[in-house]
């Protein structure tokens, strides 16, 4: 769930779990509407689990 | 800064629950730190662990909460009830620690005794004493799904009817995923009828200074990227060390690997077996039932049963072999045959430990209280616990470093985890440790010292125990597979930054020994002296032998270095011989 932290740290400045865009639920990432597609939680994945479609 | 600010207090005997500041946790670095402070201010000698006067102290480290890398642990410290130490357990936090910090909680002191079955549901500065009679009685994963059907996501820590019947080796479990053990810490739970704790937090953790954190984590992010056995510890965590089963096999039952939140590497599973899941900390410990002749689809049935019932296996495993020896003398008479083979048998055993059925009932007691009532001595039994590493155990791991002199030198027993020192993966040449030991703080003269003329494993031991404590403190995993991207120099810059108090390699290395110092004097006030420290007879014949060497080990070998042990630590004076 780095991809969660690490969306919450981009844009509400602290680590939280209701803060990030990206929630993961039952082991599946979904995307909240304030998404901007950044790709910062892409970067954060070392599970090859997120990938940025073009 | 990445304190959560707050220490909650539950008084379940008069419902009361009241928070206050944990400014505690910036004198003693946070996590483990914090919580051995409030064990050794809070636990009474007097006080017996089952007793509702026994605390039960749980805190997140420092770090836990931010994106360091593998910042997830929780430590538990509470006065053990299978020797009576001032003693802890630790885990991969998987989600509970994180949600603690979330929730505005460092730490949560647990007092007195609930007159009835209960959990503590806590959610920010919402917390309930919820009633547990509906789940009183269940295992573990029953326990868990149910919570989170009635309270949603969050973190949960729970026993299962192991605990509840006041097993002295029954453990906690996080998650379902991940263990704080051993001791009987599951028990102490279970005598405050505390079924479980959830936490869900909805808040935040910030770090001070953002630019530098920053770039400390990037860091340490791409040196493990760019570490060429990445993947294979993600596909295969401890199992690459310990080829418990062969690859392909463990791969076809494998469904999914699960990490703790902020770690990059991932050790938890998720297996297939029988049409059901089975939630596991770790493929070797599931299999390791196999080592004592079991196939490893009985194994694994085994050790998700204990797993259910919230029993540590190992100990499980060791107490019926002392059954059956006891059993062999004619001084005990059991239920039926104890077959280690047999998965009818083991399961047979497993319930009546349990539920405390008929001999269970004894054996439910564990080795301190077998012994006295015995009069006989088990083998390679420390401080009431069976010691994993031993010389002809189920685990062969016959060279003696720190890990085996941490069995007994460990002030709550024998435990597997060593303070992430190099001995782990015995018979690597002295040489080759000395960049991990400069990594752990270690002064470059003592290094010179602990690798001059083979290894000084007690000195070693010394700043292993020091150097786990900073992990442990930050939240950090102390596993091989992350400690190894850590240095003392990369904590104290992740710890200044974070908190906002600088904080210098050194000064952090000094608070950790302090830290580590308390908690042997506690125990060494509440009555364990040198000789619950000496090592068990059985390990000299025909045991343990030199790391380096391959020489057999006498116990005088294995007393100087606990004399080393103990003038290095600073605590020559107490402990002398």
């Amino acid at each position: 769930m780095r991809c969660v932290l690490v969306c919450s740290y981009t844009y509400a400045k602290k680590f939280s779990f209701s803060a990030s865009r990206i929630k993961i639920k039952e082991y599946r990432a979904e995307f909240t509407e304030d998404c901007n597609e950044c790709g910062k939680c892409v970067e954060q994945c070392f599970y090859g689990a997120l990938e940025m479609v073009k | 800064m990445s304190f959560a600010g707050k220490i909650l207090r539950v008084d379940l005997t008069n419902r009361k629950i009241n928070k206050y500041d944990a400014d505690l946790a910036k004198d003693y670095i946070g996590g483990f730190g914090l919580c051995a402070k409030l064990a050794c201010d809070l636990i009474k000698s007097e006080v017996t662990p089952l007793s509702p006067l026994n605390p039960l102290i749980i805190g997140a480290g420092a770090l836990v909460g931010t994106n360091a890398p593998a910042t997830s642990r929780i430590y538990a410290f509470t006065k053990l009830p299978a020797n009576g130490a001032i003693g802890w357990g630790g885990g991969g936090g998987v989600t509970f620690a994180c949600n603690l910090k979330f929730a505005g909680y460092d730490a949560v002191i647990i007092e007195g005794k609930a007159d009835r079955p209960v959990f503590i549901r806590i959610e920010g500065d919402d917390i309930d004493i919820c009633d547990a009679e509906d789940i009183w009685g269940l295992g573990i994963n029953e326990t868990c799904e149910k919570i989170w059907e009635e309270c949603g996501e969050g973190g949960i820590l729970a026993v299962g009817q192991a605990g509840e019947n006041l097993v002295r080796f029954s453990m906690v479990y996080i998650d379902r995923l991940s263990t704080v053990g051993r001791g009987g810490i599951g028990a102490v739970m279970g005598s405050k009828n505390l079924k479980a704790l959830f936490v869900r937090g909805s808040g935040s953790v910030e770090v001070k200074d953002r630019k530098r954190f920053d770039k400390a984590v990037k860091e340490l992010l791409e040196r493990m990227k760019s570490y060429p056995y990445l993947k294979e510890w993600q596909e295969l965590g401890l199992l690459k060390s310990l080829p418990a089963i062969p690859r392909d096999v463990y791969l076809k039952l494998r469904k999914r690997r699960i990490a703790c939140v902020s770690c990059p590497i991932g050790d938890k599973d998720v297996l297939e077996l029988d049409g059901g899941e089975i939630y596991t900390t770790s493929a070797v410990n599931l299999m390791t039932p196999a080592v004592m002749g079991m196939n490893y689809k009985d194994a694994m049935r085994l050790t998700a049963k204990l797993d259910d019932y919230g029993m540590d296996m190992f100990e499980f495993l060791g107490i019926l072999s002392f059954a059956r020896e006891l059993s062999e003398k004619g001084k005990l008479e059991l239920d039926g045959e104890i077959d280690f083979t047999s998965l009818d048998s083991m399961l047979f055993w497993a319930k009546k430990i349990a539920f405390r059925e008929g001999t269970g009932d004894l054996l439910a007691n564990g080795f301190a209280e077998m012994e006295k009532k015995f009069g006989v001595k088990p083998k390679s039994v420390v401080k009431g616990m069976r010691a994993y590493a031993t010389p002809k155990g189920p685990l062969i791991w016959n060279l003696f470093g720190t890990m085996e002199l941490g069995q007994i030198l460990d002030p709550r027993g024998p435990h597997v985890a060593a303070g992430g020192s190099p001995t782990y993966f015995a018979k690597r040449p002295p040489e080759s440790f000395r960049k991990h030991l400069a990594r752990m703080g270690i002064p470059d003269e003592k290094i010179g010292e602990i690798l001059s003329g083979g290894i000084k494993i007690g000195k070693l031991l010394c700043y292993s125990h020091i150097w786990f404590t900073v992990l442990a403190s930050l939240g950090i995993c102390a596993r091989a597979q992350i400690n190894r991207f850590y240095s003392a120099d990369i904590c104290a810059e992740l710890y200044s930054a974070a908190t906002g108090i600088e904080m210098s390699k050194n000064q952090l290395l000094d608070k950790a020994r302090e830290i580590w110092r308390m908690l042997k004097l506690a125990n060494f006030r509440a009555g364990f002296t040198r000789e619950d420290d000496l090592p068990p007879e059985d390990w000299f014949d025909d045991g343990f032998r030199d790391y380096v060497t391959g020489e057999p080990l006498t116990k005088e070998d294995v007393e100087r270095m606990m004399d080393e042990y103990y003038r290095e630590m600073g605590l020559g004076e107490f402990m002398r011989g």
